[in-house]
């Protein structure tokens, strides 16, 4: 009798980021995941249903993932800079310790391949928490949720993009995502955002 | 023989029920919907078949059986006589 095994489990999951990361989904096949894994397509088919559940039960793990590590020391009921600040680090720093799963859920972010209601609910309350405080303190003007998402957060996850990527804009040289850049572009989106 | 080799306790987290049950896997040529569904009358037939699909998505066409048995080769016949290729993948 075969259990679970765990570190299959890990491994099967990690290489299948890897690949799409790489290679996009279309570039996702099971023979290539068994091979990259060291397992057989049989095996995988343990673990998931098809290729569909694999990429679904990949997101939901991943964003549990980063749920966890954005909610670290961040209190819903803080004063917005100081809330923004500590979302802005701790992204951040998972972002950087884990360039793969982030650039795994910003694919994912806009595909229709996954549900995205499955969505960590107590990250989800958090975030919603805290933002409709600042909003009751008047420290945050109120805005589409679209919107508020894409100043407070989409500069962040660009930056951190150059950052991975040793890139730039054309002709200068590569990015590096330091303390003052932080900063400074933390700055600008917490003044876009005062009422 | 790989499918009696996998037995394994659904978690009760996942599936919401702890019976023990058998994942079988087998390489098939079922690679349209119609031919899904045709199967799907005699797979649902079954009562001892828990669960079951076809990975339509992937090269292999793997048709995915979660059963309280454990015999690979009661679904290949049923799969065989229905007209198509199908053939157990082997660990």
């Amino acid at each position: 009798m075969r259990t679970r095994d765990i570190n299959k489990e890990s491994t099967i999951r990690e290489k299948a980021i890897e690949i799409i990361v790489n290679h996009g989904f279309d570039g996702l096949s099971m023979h290539k995941l068994a091979k990259a894994a060291e397992v057989s397509v049989a095996t995988i088919y343990i673990y998931y249903k098809d290729r569909e559940d694999l990429i679904q039960k990949l997101y939901t793990a991943e964003t549990k993932k980063m749920a966890d590590a954005t909610l670290i020391n961040f209190d819903p009921d803080c004063h917005f800079d100081e809330g923004l600040k500590i979302q802005w680090l701790n992204r951040i720093k998972y972002c950087l310790e884990n360039p793969y799963s982030m650039q795994f859920t910003e694919q994912l972010r806009n595909s229709p391949l996954v549900d995205r209601s499955v969505m960590d609910r107590r990250f989800l309350d958090a975030m919603s928490k805290f933002v409709h405080n600042a909003i009751d303190r008047g420290e945050l003007l109120p805005l589409p949720v679209e919107i508020y998402w894409s100043v407070a957060f989409a500069p962040l996850y660009q930056l951190v993009k150059f950052h991975i990527s040793r890139s730039s804009m054309p002709g200068r040289p590569p990015f590096i995502l330091d303390e003052k850049q932080i900063n400074l572009t933390l700055g600008l989106v917490l003044k876009a955002l005062k009422p | 023989m790989f499918c009696g080799d996998l037995r394994h306790k659904h978690s009760a987290m996942e599936e919401n029920y702890t019976t023990e049950a058998f994942v079988l896997v087998f390489k098939t040529n079922i690679n349209h919907k119609k031919d899904v569904k045709l199967l799907g009358q005699i797979l649902d037939a079954q009562s001892d078949i828990i669960s079951w699909n076809v990975d339509l998505s992937d090269i292999d066409n793997v048709l995915r059986i979660e059963s309280t048995f454990s015999d690979c080769s009661r679904i290949q016949e049923l799969v065989t006589r229905a007209g198509y290729h199908c053939e157990e993948l082997t660990d």
